[in-house]
């Protein structure tokens, strides 16, 4: 299994604070991935350099098969090569229905001309009804986005990362503010993703983090303290020492 | 409509005076301007303080020519009696004599050099204010300015502009502007009948640019449009190209700010530099606050009331108001009276006049 994505001897300061140092990571697809870390440790900061958002100060970040560099591209382009992310906070667009919200993220040229002459199609109104099938939506696909709860907001947005169809999924906390079962839903639905894609998903909450079963990565003051499955980096002296606290 | 042209002097009754109609006609115009305005702002969540620049330069644009052919019309009947016909040379001097003098100049600027044409002058209506905004957006844009910055900017670009065209050596006659520009040449159909024909000509033009825009923001276009005004970064992280979608929305309604201009000068009959004074493209934005952004209609509505209120209270009709210890002269508390119905508007009615819509729409079903 040949790398989707390469991190590597990625750094970057803030004001002189360092939140990432020295950070490599890969994943390969299909994989799944949860990110762990305590607050500061850079979780945020490593999602926002893959994505764009945040220029890396030295490392290199390559992507696919070709191993393009990601740090040349703008946020619009990585996105357009396959890379979705969900944010922290649900961000949907609330003065929208939940169709329209679907609708933009769905997987389809991008200029404004093709945006122009867009017509919703047969094949674009299924992917849209499957999708909202999954998410739990189906019946409110014509509420206004900013009427659903939290947790439907959270869906809708992991809804339109599913839209996008990317190839590598970051999803920030996709758990926080869910009732225990939509947490399950949750699980599933992400397992169910990432037997084809990369996903990988940053989690404060442990219990949720065993439940996806997969590969842990630790990372500590923007750094990579430990990887492997959950029980060994349970067991790593100092993952026990600096986030699970003694 | 109708109502209007059978009150008319030309048409009907003669009701309603052709300065009445003029007024009506323009205010049509501003209600375009409004309209492309909301489309900027109330859509796409571009706060440009430089709209009204394009409707003044797209009133230029139109005033060259009008200016052009009406004066050499006149220069070549005043030659007409004399012994030797003149030559074309001769009509082209004595007709640039006759419109540049007032600024000391004799000879055509560069920038009138396709004025004694009609078609080339009408495709520059379009042309300049969409590659001016072409330009300046796409600087503005690429740097990712906004917000209160992008608006800084875009009023800087309407007072550079006014300050240039104020100077006497730029072209344009400074601060005589352009004037005369309500004889239409080659047309002796008297202002009556003119000012109902501009009336319709507008009427039609902010018809058809209301099915425009509604067509632009009904479809995907405008989910993404609206999107990128609720959250832009967002947006990006979905893979648009967020610039090119804001400075396609700058440019087209740049354009309709130029034909508006275009339309709106000919029934003003004079346009000059003040016309695209910073304040002039704030109060676009107020009375698209007023009368509720973010829906086409609400623009139409807000820039006609207000528009219309202003120019009853400043136009000298409105009665003063005599409190005893003092009399309240309304061309000086106009102002106030729309500062203060801005400010009330903003904080206790954010959707505007047309949230009255809403409410109305509430109550019939309940």
């Amino acid at each position: 299994m040949s790398a989707l994505l390469e991190v590597s001897g990625v750094s970057v300061s803030f004001d002189g604070f360092k939140a990432i140092n020295n950070l490599s990571f890969s994943i390969g697809q299909p994989e799944m991935r949860a990110v762990i870390g305590p607050n500061g440790a850079g979780k945020t900061t490593f999602m926002d350099i893959i994505t764009g958002k945040t220029r890396p100060d030295v490392g290199q970040v390559l992507w696919g098969e070709e191993n393009r560099s990601l740090l040349k591209m703008s946020e619009a382009q990585i996105a357009r090569a396959g890379i979705g992310r969900k944010f922290q906070r649900p961000t949907v667009f609330e003065d929208q229905s939940v169709r329209d919200n679907l609708r933009v993220a769905l997987k389809k040229p991008r200029g404004p001309f093709a945006a122009l002459t867009d017509r919703v199609t047969d094949a674009d109104r299924a992917r849209i009804d499957e999708i909202a099938e999954e998410i739990g939506l189906a019946a409110h696909l014509d509420r206004q986005a900013g009427i659903l709860s939290h947790g439907q907001k959270q869906w809708l947005e992991i809804g339109m990362l599913l839209a996008q169809d990317p190839r590598l999924l970051l999803v920030d906390e996709p758990a926080a503010g869910m009732t225990t079962e939509e947490r399950t839903h949750t699980t599933e639905l992400l397992r169910r993703v990432a037997e084809t894609r990369a996903v990988v998903v940053v989690e404060h909450d442990m219990d949720f983090v065993r439940k996806l079963n997969c590969r842990v990565t630790v990372l500590h003051e923007g750094s990579v303290l430990s990887e492997g499955t959950l029980d060994h980096v349970m067991a790593d002296d100092r993952v026990i020492e600096v986030y699970l606290g003694r | 409509m109708l109502g209007i042209t059978i009150l008319s002097e030309a048409y009907g009754t003669g009701a309603i005076s052709i300065s009445f109609t003029k007024v009506l006609g323009m205010t049509l115009c501003l209600c375009l301007a409004a309209l492309a305005m909301d489309l900027v702002w109330g859509y796409c969540g571009i706060l440009s303080l430089g709209h009204f620049a394009f409707f003044g330069i797209g009133g230029y644009m139109i005033g060259m020519w009008l200016m052009t052919a009406r004066t050499e019309a006149v220069v070549r009947a005043n030659l007409a009696n004399r012994i030797i016909p003149p030559t074309e040379a001769e009509i082209s001097e004595a007709t640039a004599l006759q419109i540049f003098s007032v600024v000391g100049a004799e000879d055509w600027p560069w920038m009138w050099a396709v004025s004694d044409s009609l078609f080339l002058s009408l495709l520059l209506v379009v042309l300049v204010p969409g590659v001016l905004a072409l330009v300046f957006g796409w600087l503005a844009f690429r740097s990712r300015v906004t917000g209160v910055y992008l608006s800084i900017l875009t009023q800087a670009m309407t007072l550079a502009l006014s300050l240039y065209l104020f100077q006497n050596d730029t072209g344009l006659r400074g601060n005589n502007g352009l004037s005369g520009l309500q004889n239409i040449p080659g047309s002796t159909a008297g202002q009556a009948k003119l000012s109902i024909w501009f009336f319709w000509a507008s009427a039609a033009a902010l018809g058809l640019a209301y099915v425009f825009a509604a067509w632009l923001v009904s479809g995907k276009f405008g989910n993404i449009v609206r999107a990128i005004r609720d959250d832009e970064p967002r947006v990006r992280f979905l893979g648009y190209p967020v610039e090119a979608y804001k400075l396609a929305v700058f440019v087209i309604t740049a354009i309709m700010c130029g034909i508006g201009g275009a339309l709106f000068y000919p029934q003003a009959g004079i346009i000059n530099p003040d016309q695209i004074a910073p304040i002039a493209s704030i109060y676009l934005a107020v009375w698209v606050a007023i009368g509720g952004r973010g829906r086409l209609y609400g623009a139409v509505i807000g820039a006609a009331v207000v528009s219309l209120l202003s120019s009853y209270f400043t136009g000298g009709r409105a009665p003063d108001v005599n409190l005893g210890f003092y009399r309240i002269q309304w061309i000086d508390w106009w102002p106030v009276l729309l500062g203060l119905g801005f400010v009330l508007v903003t904080l206790f009615a954010p959707k505007g006049l047309g949230g009255l819509v809403d409410l109305i729409v509430r109550r019939k079903e309940p």
